[in-house]
């Protein structure tokens, strides 16, 4: 997948647990998950879950670590899914 | 340590069949710290709340650190709950108030959670609809002092605003009147600030939902 696709679902996945959904359609690597998109810290969980589950990927806790906005969202996510290949 | 980190989960919107999945709950507990729910089910209080409250626990104490370590990320499961005790018959009741301050804690879950070299302590309020918990560097809660308060709005914003006008309240009960406003620093640290000058006072600010909450040591005279 490319960045610009990982981006796109990425959104979908962000989507329920934003209020701030104006932001979502214009995102970029620095959007902050927290700051920007005002997602509750007790949601980032969920959304570690719910893109394990819709990348099929697994995510642990030092990966997750580096989960603070969507350019590192998608780092990691392009690494695990780089990893099954 | 002088510092202060709280932290509010409103109960009514956690999921709690996603958090009794192992997935989910592997991410907030470490191995370590599963024992800890003996006494809570012997209480009868629902494993779900089990795995928020010790989210809260973590999250306030990440607060409390933070303000010293601006780069500190927070991994909940690099956050050890190392003893929860839970006050005699302690039985979950309905928060029932349109808001509750205090100062120090009577009848409360006591924890110590350890993160790195740090041991740090907590006190929570459990209720049916939340869990508020504070942080503080050692056993010793009655200078520190605290506020819940329910909120009818989800907006995110007004909840901001809400709080600070919260704290600043019982700021005012403290240091007397004064042209008070609540600031985030550089590294997104809440700081308060007196008739334009930044106070030596650390303030915690949560929101979560229906409810908003704060903490905040006050000064050693």
């Amino acid at each position: 997948m490319t960045r610009q696709e990982i981006l796109d679902e990425l959104k979908k996945v962000i989507a329920p647990y934003t209020v701030n959904k104006d932001m979502l359609n214009s995102i970029d690597d620095q959007t902050d998950l927290i700051k920007d998109l005002k997602i509750n810290s007790a949601n980032l969980v969920d959304i570690i879950i719910d893109a394990e589950a819709k990348y099929d990927i697994e995510i642990d806790y030092d990966a997750a670590d580096k989960m603070v906005n969507v350019g590192t969202c998608i780092d990691v996510i392009s690494e695990r899914l780089n990893q099954k290949i | 340590m002088i510092s202060a980190g709280n932290d509010i989960v409103c109960l009514s919107t956690i999921n709690a069949a996603r958090t009794n999945q192992y997935k989910f709950y592997s991410k907030i507990l470490s191995d370590a710290e599963f024992p800890l729910y003996n006494e809570f089910s012997l209480a009868g209080i629902p494993f779900e709340i089990f795995v928020w409250l010790l989210w809260s626990v973590k999250e306030s104490a990440y607060k409390f650190l933070q303000r010293h370590q601006p780069g500190l990320i927070f991994t909940p499961v690099k956050f050890v709950v190392t003893s929860l005790q839970l006050p005699a018959g302690l039985q979950l009741t309905s928060f029932g108030l349109p808001q509750l301050t205090g100062s120090g804690f009577d009848s409360t879950v006591a924890g110590i959670v350890n993160y790195d070299s740090f041991c740090l302590h907590s006190r929570s309020l459990l209720y049916n609809e939340l869990i508020a918990t504070v942080i503080n560097g050692d056993s010793h809660f009655n200078h520190i002092t605290w506020g819940i308060k329910v909120v009818d709005s989800d907006d995110t914003e007004k909840q901001s605003l809400e709080v600070r006008s919260f704290l600043i309240e019982s700021i005012k009960e403290v240091f007397g009147e004064g042209n008070f406003r609540v600031d985030k620093n550089v590294h997104g640290c809440p700081v308060l600030v007196k008739n334009g000058e930044e106070m030596d006072v650390p303030v915690s600010l949560s929101h979560h939902e229906g409810f908003v909450g704060y903490s905040f040591p006050l000064p050693v005279l």
